[in-house]
């Protein structure tokens, strides 16, 4: 049996330190990992506790990422409870086995921290490995600061191994922003964290020799479709389980999750969809804003996928100026949250005038200042009833004015 | 809010001193934040690591602050300009040198008019410690020019978070705040 | 051919994640059609492996690298009383006469040869090389 770990009612955590502690207090069989910055403390943290005598779980290192998540696929199709974690380069490497762990319906939790894609290299926060996980079929999401990449780890494993659900879950947070800022975190105690997670229940699993099962079978044109679907489907109603999951975390302790999460959003006119550690930031914006009279909200998708398509446009009925925040380059289109979104309210008959503005790629500091400015732009729209500023904007970036329309 | 920036060597030890500032001020009861800003570090490349305290939970996530604190723990970086970047005539400096304020005003001209503080954080923790790590002596400095604990409260906190060392690592460290403390001018 | 009605699951039935047991029976096994249990390819067959018991090993490369799971296994217990498989012969409806097994026989006189199709094999098995 593994030891307990004595933690404070109060601990000044980072991101990372945060995941680490979820990750062991979840009792993972196998974490399979291959370290890379800016996730490499995950790793490293959870390395140490198991040398400590903290975890009882196997620990697989090996020789790149592509190896680790096969690696997660092998282990949790044995029947075990697996964790694992990544960023970036590391996230584009395993995309190949991301599609085979959705696909076997594999409950594998990654605690993903964000971080740019090369080239050119960059160590630091963007949301391009987010997005390229976007389609694997994996449930995403998001933590804006420690407190929460600790509470989303929790939640995670609970989601994923829902019998409705069965998916694969990976938990976002930003590079260095959330991952190596230390700030405070309530955790609970090891025994309240893992009752609420609550055992692990093997399906189907490859070691119970007396029903040996097939894992990464062939199917054609007759079959591939289908099986395509009833992992949407599953994909697709799973904020049922997400909800009741957030309800039951917050009768614990008292922090409410929500799938579309809302900051002064009921009177706006004018509204901000951002996801991250700038969502906080935004707040402070916010708050800045409407004390110049500027009525502005904000609103972001906790699970980027499934994207809670219908909420948002409820949420989003009375506002009349949208500006979608996309931290990632968006090569050749706009953002993905402006596509998102933007397609949310063409559904539901909606029609707030929308504008798409990059920032923060590869770190690049977006001050509150910075988003103030883009709120008064957005407000510009509200005002004239008709888009009047740029359909794509740049926040923070050195040179002549860029834009796109 | 109060917002410190820390000027230093990777390897010096300013993002554990700043991780350890915001530990106790997380025990009075402070929401914190306490984060660095990273390159490709190698020991010895001048870094920034920073604190903000605040009473409120801390929600804005960009690096940028106006510091009011300016804690520089290496003795030469004391000389590079950029020490002062963002700062105004309020911001306090404590850094370290084996100088007197006097000659040093004399060479570091952008210090001059600054609020300004010295100790030689390193002769202590060479002395106290046996190592050049000047992180523990310039939070007693920063103890006693802020006063924003009781020192003694100070202590008993350090102490706990300094735990998983060995006991000769903690008395040294105890001993370089407490000189820290008293010499800082 | 046709792939069987009863195989024909709906998205609604289809078992979550493709997770399919292992081991059934061969014999009532239901199959795709694009299974390659399916394709028969005996008829391109032009020359045949014929297998010699009396030189075997049981070692089952054959069994491993034939492209048309042709060998055929009983199971059998060993003189320590351990179950074992035991190679007994070749099922020529599927064969296609490749020559991988014989390729892969590691028995210092082979246990499979090739020999002309219309070759009968006990008559095969009289030719077959002595020890020198
Ligand atoms: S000849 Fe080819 S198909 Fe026939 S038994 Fe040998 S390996 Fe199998
Ligand atoms: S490869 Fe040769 S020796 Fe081995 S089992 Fe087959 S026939 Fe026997």
């Amino acid at each position: 049996m593994a030891e307990r770990y004595e933690l404070k009612q109060k601990e000044v955590w980072d991101g990372n330190m945060a995941a680490s502690h979820a990750l062991r207090q979840a009792q993972v069989d196998v974490v399979a990992a291959y370290p890379i910055t800016p996730s490499t403390p995950i790793v490293q943290n959870y390395a140490q506790f198991l040398a400590d005598g903290y975890v009882d779980g196997e620990f697989v290192m090996v020789e790149s990422e592509h190896s680790a998540m096969s690696a997660c696929v092998g282990a949790s199709a044995a029947g075990g409870r697996v964790a694992t974690a990544t960023s970036s380069q590391g996230y584009a490497l395993m995309v190949e086995v991301l599609y085979q762990a959705s696909g076997m319906r594999l409950p594998i939790v990654m605690t993903v921290v964000n971080r740019a894609l090369a080239s050119p290299l960059n160590i630091h926060g963007d949301h391009g490995d987010l997005y390229l996980g976007r389609d694997a079929g994996w449930i995403h999401l998001i933590a804006n600061n420690p407190q929460e990449a600790y509470d989303m780890t929790l939640c995670a494993f609970k989601i994923a191994e829902n019998e409705k659900v069965r998916l694969p879950v990976t938990t976002n947070q930003d590079g260095f922003l959330v991952s190596h800022t230390a700030q405070v975190v309530e955790p609970l105690d090891d025994d309240t964290a893992y009752k609420f997670i609550g055992d692990y229940k093997a399906m189907n699993p490859m070691l119970d020799t007396k029903n040996p099962q097939t894992y990464g079978a062939q199917t054609e044109e007759e079959w591939h479709f289908e099986f395509k679907a009833s992992q949407h489907k599953a994909l697709m109603e799973s904020p049922a389980v997400i909800d009741e999951v957030f309800a039951e975390f917050e009768k614990l302790t008292g922090r409410k999750y929500n799938r579309v999460e809302t900051y002064k959003l009921d009177d706006a006119d004018v509204a901000l969809v951002v996801m991250g550690s700038a969502y906080e930031t935004a707040m402070v914006a916010v708050d800045k804003a409407r004390e110049e009279g500027i009525k502005a909200g904000l609103i972001m998708p906790r699970s980027f996928r499934p994207f809670p398509y219908n909420e948002i446009a409820e949420k989003l009925k009375n506002v009349k100026a949208v500006a979608a925040l996309d931290r990632s380059a968006p090569m050749g289109a706009m953002g993905a949250l402006y596509n998102e979104v933007s397609g949310a309210l063409a559904a539901n008959g909606q029609s707030s005038i929308m504008t798409n503005y990059i920032y923060g790629l590869g770190g690049r500091d977006t001050t509150a200042q910075h988003i103030l400015e883009v709120i008064k732009e957005t407000e510009k729209n509200a005002k004239a009833g008709k888009r009047v500023t740029d359909l794509q904007g740049f926040i923070n970036l050195r040179g002549p004015k860029l834009s796109f329309n | 809010m109060l917002q410190i920036r820390w000027h230093s060597r990777a390897g010096q030890g300013a993002v554990t001193g700043a991780k350890a500032l915001a530990d106790v001020m997380a025990r009075t009861g402070k929401y914190v934040q306490a984060y660095s800003v990273y390159g490709a570090e190698k020991r010895g490349a001048p870094m920034t690591a920073y604190d903000k305290i605040d009473d409120n939970p801390i929600l804005d996530h960009s690096k940028w602050m106006t510091p009011d604190y300016v804690l520089v723990i290496d003795p030469s970086l004391v000389f590079q300009e950029e020490i002062v970047d963002n700062t105004t005539d309020d911001t306090v400096f404590i850094v370290t040198s084996h100088m007197s304020k006097e000659d040093l005003l004399s060479i570091a001209k952008h210090l001059q008019g600054k609020k300004l503080y010295v100790i030689d954080a390193i002769k202590i923790s060479q002395e106290e410690i046996g190592r050049a790590i000047p992180n523990t002596p310039m939070l007693g400095a920063f103890i006693k020019v802020s006063e924003i604990i009781p020192f003694e409260d100070f202590l008993v906190s350090i102490e706990d978070i300094l735990s998983k060392f060995p006991k000769k690592i903690i008395e040294g460290n105890l001993r370089a705040i407490k000189r820290a403390y008293e010499e800082v001018k | 051919m046709a792939t069987p009605k009863e195989m024909m699951t709906t998205w609604d039935k289809i078992q979550p994640g493709a997770v399919l047991p292992s081991f059934e029976d061969p014999e009532k096994k239901i199959r795709s059609k694009f299974n390659s249990y399916n394709y028969k390819v005996a008829d391109w067959r032009v020359e045949k492996p014929v297998f010699n018991r009396d030189l075997c090993i049981d070692c089952d490369f054959c069994w491993v690298s034939c492209p048309d799971s042709c060998f055929i296994v009983e199971e059998v217990e060993n003189k320590r009383g351990k179950k074992q498989a035991k190679i007994v012969g070749i099922n020529y409806n599927l064969c296609k006469g490749c020559a991988v097994c014989v390729e892969v026989c590691p028995t210092p006189i082979k246990s499979l040869l090739m020999f002309p199709e219309f070759v009968d094999n006990d008559e095969a098995l009289k030719q077959w090389p002595k020890k020198d």
